[in-house]
């Protein structure tokens, strides 16, 4: 099984890579920063997994060079799961992206990342509900600290394939 | 697949049942946000942290390199050298490596292990450790979308927009990242503009340092001429360059502290890379410069592009060695043009020259890599008309001014 | 009363109405659509860019991109009133 690492530009997807392989990929603060990909390997339960940092995208609609390699990296792996991190205090953008890559067909976990900046901000997820309407796995992570990067390590491999409209049927009740 | 208001439509039902706003206290990052990227407060600020910059990269690299290092390579490592160096000091092996047996100072001897390391060690070190401390600071911040909004305008102008920013400050460290990180460009128009504009123009943190060093008064002009150089090849590649040249779309995250492990991690990463990328390169380039001057290739060399050299460009015709060395380290190329003599003058266009004839070989394959036969061939073309107009334009302000 | 983004004065505030086909999907993942309240943070001289806040989220915009924004904001009355 392979692990892609997919989100938006600045959403600490590096800083969740660096917790889950232990390697040392830097980060900067602006879009674009990382217009390759990196790849690592994850322990989980004793198993040992490749997983992909793949270059931040707003969508997968590519409008530059490294939305169009996430683009690619998501086509050439069709067996993939994908953790899609979402920055906690820009839920609903986050959710864009996450969707797409659902409704494309990969299983997904979502990591809601940058969880202590949302709660600064006074914003509050419901996560057990968000998880019942989506069916798959949603973990509250603070990369920096390294909180809840355990249990999104658990919780891969309950991701599994997900109809679109049953997520539809689903949030419409 | 839904299409796009289905998504947002599903998003919104979802939203509602899973988000609660509480109430939004606006915060110190806010108001930071709000004066930094407001035209009437934030282009002087950026102007001050731009000047800020440049301030503390001068006294930095200048309280490492004059305090101590100078002190160190030049009263201490060359004089033991040339006492202890086993080969006699006829020799070409002593050529080779401590250089002239008479110099009392590094820049002069002109060895592998006198030149070359203190080119590398003594003056360049410094500089980009101060150079990526800084930048490093800035990209982990988010000041750079910031600055990209408000310097969008001007670099319109050339067929670029705000976002070139990132690839031409990175550029001012080392032109081999900032290739790459020209792909954040959205068409290839705009990424062919800016590679050649900045391979071209933009002297590496390695080559500043060095500049420092060497040309203290005269720095800011040979700056200050790169730059507008800079600006007219873009305007007429803007122009002459079928594409398009797409407006700016950025998001631009929030401020965030940055964190002493990330920069120090990073500052380690571009640091050990300049060591094993620069020292092969800069002691390779005196050892071939030494043996082409020992072979006679070099008086030879200077003899047949003297008349261009001196007609066209007024410079001396000994500047032919810098010009090779060039083509692999700018640095030590401009460490080369020291110890020629030649006046003030000479010496600035000298600088230009090296800094716009030939990126050094590395950039040269990135340019390649990134840019593909065609766009490589397109910078090429760029860059040769470049040279001899606009260094040829140098030597015609000299003369226009009669200090020719 | 409806204008373009590119229209909006600084500080205003508004709800997006309609954006051209052709940007649509360019700026969904940035969280900018239909329905959504906006701020005009800042408008850069000389046509340059404009910066809008959707959900907290900045986003700059070159002047002809927000040409193809339309927003609804109060009418100039309450504007001045309340700035």
């Amino acid at each position: 099984m392979r692990i892609l690492l997919m989100g938006h530009p600045n959403v600490g997807k590096s800083a969740v890579f660096n917790r889950l392989t232990g390697a040392r990929v830097t980060e900067s603060n602006y879009p674009g920063t990382t217009v390759d990909y990196t790849k690592g390997r994850v322990r989980i339960e004793g198993d040992s997994f490749e997983i992909i940092d793949v270059p931040g995208a707003f969508s997968l609609e590519p409008k530059d060079k490294a939305e169009e390699v996430a683009v690619k990296m998501l086509e050439e792996n069709k067996e993939a799961v994908a953790i899609c991190v979402i920055d906690a205090s820009k839920m609903e953008r986050g959710l864009y992206l996450a969707l797409q890559v659902i409704e494309k067909g990969y299983p997904v976990v979502i990591a809601l990342n940058m969880w202590d900046v949302a709660q600064d901000k006074n914003i509050e997820i419901d996560v057990e509900e968000l998880e019942d309407i989506l069916t798959v796995p949603v973990v509250p992570v603070t990369a920096i600290s390294g909180e809840g990067i355990r249990e999104l390590a658990l919780r891969i491999k309950e991701a599994s394939l997900v109809k679109i409209e049953k997520i539809i049927e689903k949030a419409g009740n | 697949m839904l299409d796009l208001e289905q998504r947002w439509e599903l998003i919104d039902k979802i939203a509602k049942r899973t988000i609660k706003f509480g109430k939004y206290r606006h915060t110190l990052k806010d108001a930071i946000a709000e004066i930094t990227v407001k035209p009437l407060t934030g282009i002087p600020i950026a102007i001050a942290v731009l000047y800020g910059f440049w301030a503390f990269f001068v006294a930095f690299a200048g309280f490492f390199t004059d305090g101590f290092l100078v002190k160190l390579f030049d009263m201490h490592w060359l004089p033991w050298l040339q006492e202890v160096f086993p080969a006699g000091k006829e020799s070409w092996l002593y050529y080779i490596f401590v250089g002239d047996p008479l110099a009392d100072n590094c820049f002069e001897a002109f060895g592998m292990l006198t030149s070359g390391l203190f080119v590398v060690i003594g003056v360049v070190l410094p500089a980009i450790v101060a150079f990526y401390l800084v930048l490093i600071v800035l990209e982990d911040s988010g000041y750079l979308p910031r600055l990209a909004v408000l310097i969008d305008t001007v670099l319109h102008k050339i067929g670029l927009h705000g976002y070139a920013i990132v690839p031409s400050i990175l550029s001012l460290g080392c032109n081999v990242p900032a290739c790459t990180a020209c792909r954040i460009l959205e068409t290839k128009k705009q990424r062919f503009i800016m590679r050649t504009i900045l391979a071209i123009f933009i002297p590496c943190g390695a080559q500043l340092g060095i500049m420092l060093k060497v040309i203290p008064e005269t720095v800011g002009w040979v700056i200050l001429y790169l730059l507008a150089g800079y600006f007219i090849l873009g305007f007429i590649l803007s122009r002459i360059v079928p594409g398009e040249s797409p407006e700016l779309l950025l998001d631009i995250p929030s401020y965030q502290r940055p964190t002493f492990s990330n920069v120090g991690r990073k500052l380690w990463v571009r640091t050990s890379s300049f060591f094993t990328t620069a020292i092969p390169f800069v002691l390779l380039g005196v050892i071939i410069i030494n043996v082409l001057h020992l072979t006679g290739v070099i008086d030879w060399l200077a003899t047949g592009l003297g008349p261009l050299l001196s007609g066209w460009f007024g410079v001396p015709k000994e500047t032919v060695g810098a010009l090779i060395v060039a083509f692999l380290r700018k640095d030590l190329a401009v460490a080369q043009l020291s110890a020629i003599e030649m006046t003030k003058y000479q010496m600035v266009t000298s600088v230009v020259l090296v800094s716009i004839y030939f990126p050094c070989i590395a950039t040269f394959v990135m340019l390649l890599k990134e840019g593909g036969v065609k766009g490589f061939l397109g910078s090429l073309a760029a860059l040769v008309a470049t040279v001899f107009l606009y260094g040829g334009l140098l030597h015609l302000i000299w003369i226009l001014l009669g200090v020719a | 009363m409806r204008k373009k983004l590119s229209e909006m004065m600084y500080g205003e505030e508004g709800i997006v109405k309609s954006i051209k086909e052709s940007l649509k999907g360019k700026i969904a993942g940035m969280g900018i659509r239909v329905s959504k309240k906006v701020k005009m943070q800042t408008k850069q001289p000389i046509k340059g860019p404009v910066v809008i806040i959707i959900d907290k989220a900045e986003t700059s915009l070159g002047l002809g991109l927000a040409d193809k924004i339309l927003v609804e904001v109060r009418d100039e009355d309450s504007v001045n009133g309340s700035s």
